[in-house]
């Protein structure tokens, strides 16, 4: 069964989003908005599993690349791609480490009272696999010796420190909830991302 | 909580929506799984129930022939659009997602109480644009939601993953490639491709079938509309040394008035559809003859503005099949409209085209009752309009004599599963049922579409022989809605009642009647035909196996990236 009290955090933050992209735009057709300016980028961090997280795996470094485009005025959408080596904590398990692969597609909202912070959310997929090639374990770590793959959401917070005309750099604060079981995961990131302006 | 979680999903539905578009099917031919109107169980993609509550009588809409699945495919006795092999318009796409619940790093530190393995949905595919008329297309997809659970008794039928991708045993695995034409007077194609497919059959057994290769070939050219395939399956029990294969030419020929009928008082078309197959070893069905030609006629009478008789029948050697329908619409104000009508369907059997037996070990279980099923249906419906809101009501009187039933004899244990034999036998008395709908729909512009919807059924009869006692009532509430013509997030709401199979198990298996939510959000870029999508299936329901044999229905989030040409 869901968690009810997640799904309702969960849709409660949804409609704040979407009421705010409710707001009336002057532009005659957000359409014609979509992909006026495009931004590719590398981002690095750390990534700090917490709650019962903490004693499966070590917080560990992640690094990745992103493409960032106007969606609307005051919309911009993204896509991020990360990898991370975790380190496994959990005593008793037969492999050193669990290599995952994300994927992030989401919308930053620039909401012009709180410039330059952008808020964003959306949706996660999490692909792992554990760090052997011995598929015959069995018990606990047993499913990660083939890949497994979770979706999950995030919120997060982009806040640029640089910006030229070329050229952007900022912190990237990011919050995503993953619907594993039998408890949904939660995992922060924390990276500066360099960006270069395609057009 | 949960009813502050519905009051809150409540008011996601009402907040301004478009008027297109709801939920996405998690694939092409599992629209079921969204539907509302009525009782849908989904055993998993090749084995749907599909039961529209206003259409009457106990079959199942995917039981029935009618000339318009002409190009669907008939699995088993069924005829079903997944595997779907239309040719699907010039764009490129992938499409992922998973079953809820994969434990990640949950299971380094699980001890007891682990959760089973979740499994994907994939599919990758494009067509070209054109490039004088020609064309050219691929496409993989493959399904293993509704898998893990009988993966472990299916395996012990086929000596390897049967499938394309993976090891977790799914129940259709597809890929195809070919080439086309079109212009403005022809429109044709040839696929041809690889599958594997899991079948459900009245024993309740699932059957694996491996076509390689299978070609199909279209030409549609002025009302004219030919289908061709050839398949090459191969059957197969690994545990009990048993092979077997098939070899199959299956195709119509349609021939529709179309245009030219369009501004008289007549209109139809008539057709061929047809069946041969070529069986060697064991293949687990039979078709008598090996060979079956079903030709059929629909016509289309318009004498007056008010009155539409429509009709289509067909019929062969061993069986018939009529389907009629007259409807009057009678005068009503501007906006408004009230249609009375009746339908009929009689026949021998409700798939003409489907085999005949199936063969479970020495025994035969006969799938063609002797006699045939009358179905008598009146219906009337209203609708009106008044500026953003409107309302509208249907009620239907039916009564089916001769409707078919299994007549079970026996059941084996296989596991976790249960198989029965036995044969299609009728039930020989009248079975009366009372349906009612009523909706209400909100519309403000392109922006906002909400429609509440709510019915019932009441079924006198030998209830006790039904296959599937269905659903008694349902309520729905679909909200889509269109943010700033580029933003689509559209809702699925609404509650089923308990529905019942009674003959396929010693004691009846009850399926409870359950909440389902389901949400599509989209990010649509219309001048560049991109559009990204993301569906999150049966959020909020009680993981629940809907069909016997089947495998739990769990929440579920699909992916789909589409660019179109």
């Amino acid at each position: 069964m869901i968690s009810l009290k997640k799904i309702l955090v969960f849709c409660s933050l949804i409609f704040a989003t979407f009421a705010m992209a409710a707001e009336p735009l002057t532009e005659p057709n957000p359409a014609d908005v979509a992909f006026s300016h495009a931004f590719i980028g590398i981002e690095g961090g750390e990534i700090y599993p917490f709650g019962d997280l903490i004693d499966a795996v070590y917080n560990s470094k992640y690094g990745g690349f992103g493409f960032r485009y106007t969606y609307w005025e005051d919309f911009d959408g993204f896509v991020h791609f990360n990898y991370t080596y975790f380190k496994v904590r959990a005593d008793g398990i037969p492999f050193p480490g669990v290599h995952q692969f994300i994927g992030r597609l989401g919308l930053d909202w620039k909401w012009k009272s709180i410039r330059p912070l952008a808020l964003g959310a959306g949706f996660t997929c999490n692909w792992t696999r554990a760090d052997t090639d011995d598929e015959s374990i069995s018990g606990r770590g047993g499913m990660l010796t083939d890949n497994e793959t979770e979706f999950g959401y995030f919120f997060r917070g982009n806040l640029p420190f640089i910006r030229t005309e070329n050229y952007q750099a900022g912190l990237n604060i990011l919050w995503e909830n993953l619907w594993t079981l039998p408890e949904r995961s939660n995992m922060l990131s924390i990276g500066i991302y360099v960006e270069r302006r395609l057009w | 909580m949960k009813q502050i979680l519905f009051a809150t999903i409540f008011a996601l539905l009402l907040i301004p929506a478009a008027t297109h578009a709801a939920i996405d099917a998690e694939m092409e031919g599992m629209e079921a799984v969204s539907r509302d109107d009525g009782t849908f169980l989904v055993g998993g993609p090749t084995y749907q129930y599909d039961r529209i509550l206003g259409a009457g009588g106990l079959h199942t809409e995917s039981e029935l022939w009618t000339p318009q699945k002409l190009r669907q495919r008939l699995l088993f006795n069924r005829m079903s659009i997944l595997p779907s092999w239309n040719p699907i318009a010039p764009s490129v796409w992938i499409k992922t997602g998973n079953e809820l619940g994969d434990m990640i790093y949950q299971d380094l530190i699980t001890e007891t109480d682990r959760p089973s393995n979740r499994t994907p949905i994939m599919e990758a595919g494009f067509r070209t644009p054109s490039f004088k008329g020609f064309w050219a297309t691929a496409r993989g997809f493959q399904d293993d939601h509704f898998s893990a659970r009988t993966a472990a008794t299916r395996k012990k039928w086929v000596d390897d993953e049967f499938s394309l991708f993976g090891e977790n045993w799914p129940m259709f695995s597809t890929a195809y490639a070919g080439l086309g034409f079109t212009n403005d007077f022809v429109n044709t194609s040839i696929l041809a491709g690889t599958e594997y497919l899991w079948l459900y059959t009245a024993s309740s057994r699932w059957i694996p079938v491996h076509y390689s290769p299978r070609v199909e070939a279209r030409i549609d050219i002025a009302g004219l509309f030919l289908t061709a395939a050839y398949e090459d399956a191969e059957y197969q029990n690994f545990q009990k040394k048993e092979k077997g294969n098939r070899k199959e030419w299956n195709g119509s020929a349609l021939y529709s008035c179309g245009s030219l009928c369009k501004n008289g008082i007549l209109d139809g078309s008539i057709g061929v559809a047809f069946r041969t197959v070529e069986d060697s070893g064991i293949v687990y069905t039979k078709l008598e003859d090996d060979f079956v030609l079903w030709p059929f006629a629909e016509l289309i009478i318009k004498p007056t503005k008010r009155i539409t008789a429509a009709a289509n029948f067909g019929g062969n050697n061993k069986d018939w099949l009529v389907q009629d329908s007259i409807e009057y619409r009678a005068p009503a104000p501007q906006n408004a409209g009230a249609t009375i009508g009746i339908k009929n369907i009689s026949g021998t059997r409700l798939n003409p085209l489907a085999d005949d037996a199936e063969l479970y070990g020495k025994t035969t279980i006969d799938l063609t009752p002797s006699g045939q099923m009358n179905l008598l249906q009146s219906y009337m419906q209203f609708e009106d309009t008044l500026g953003f809101m409107s309302i509208g009501g249907r009620a239907t009187l039916w009564a089916e004599y001769g409707a078919e039933t299994f007549e079970p004899t026996e059941f084996i244990d296989d596991g976790p599963l249960t198989y029965r034999k036995g044969d299609v036998e009728r039930i020989n008395e009248w079975i009366k049922g009372l349906t009612g709908e009523i909706w209400l729909g909100l519309n403000y512009q392109e922006m906002f579409a909400f429609k509440a919807l709510g019915g019932f059924e009441r079924i006198e009869g030998p209830e006790e022989r039904y296959e599937v006692e269905p659903s008694e009532f349902f309520t729905a509430f679909t909200g889509d809605w269109l943010f700033r013509k580029s933003f689509r997030i559209s809702h699925s709401l609404r509650y089923r009642s308990d529905a019942e199979w009674n003959l396929r198990s010693e004691n009846p298996f009850v399926v409870k009647g359950d909440w389902y939510w389901d949400m599509t959000v989209e990010q649509q870029f219309p001048k560049q035909g991109l559009f990204l999508t993301g569906t999150l299936i049966h959020a909020l329901t009680d993981e629940a196996i809907q069909i016997p044999n089947g495998d739990y229905d769990r929440i579920r989030l699909v992916c789909t990236v589409k660019k179109t040409f």
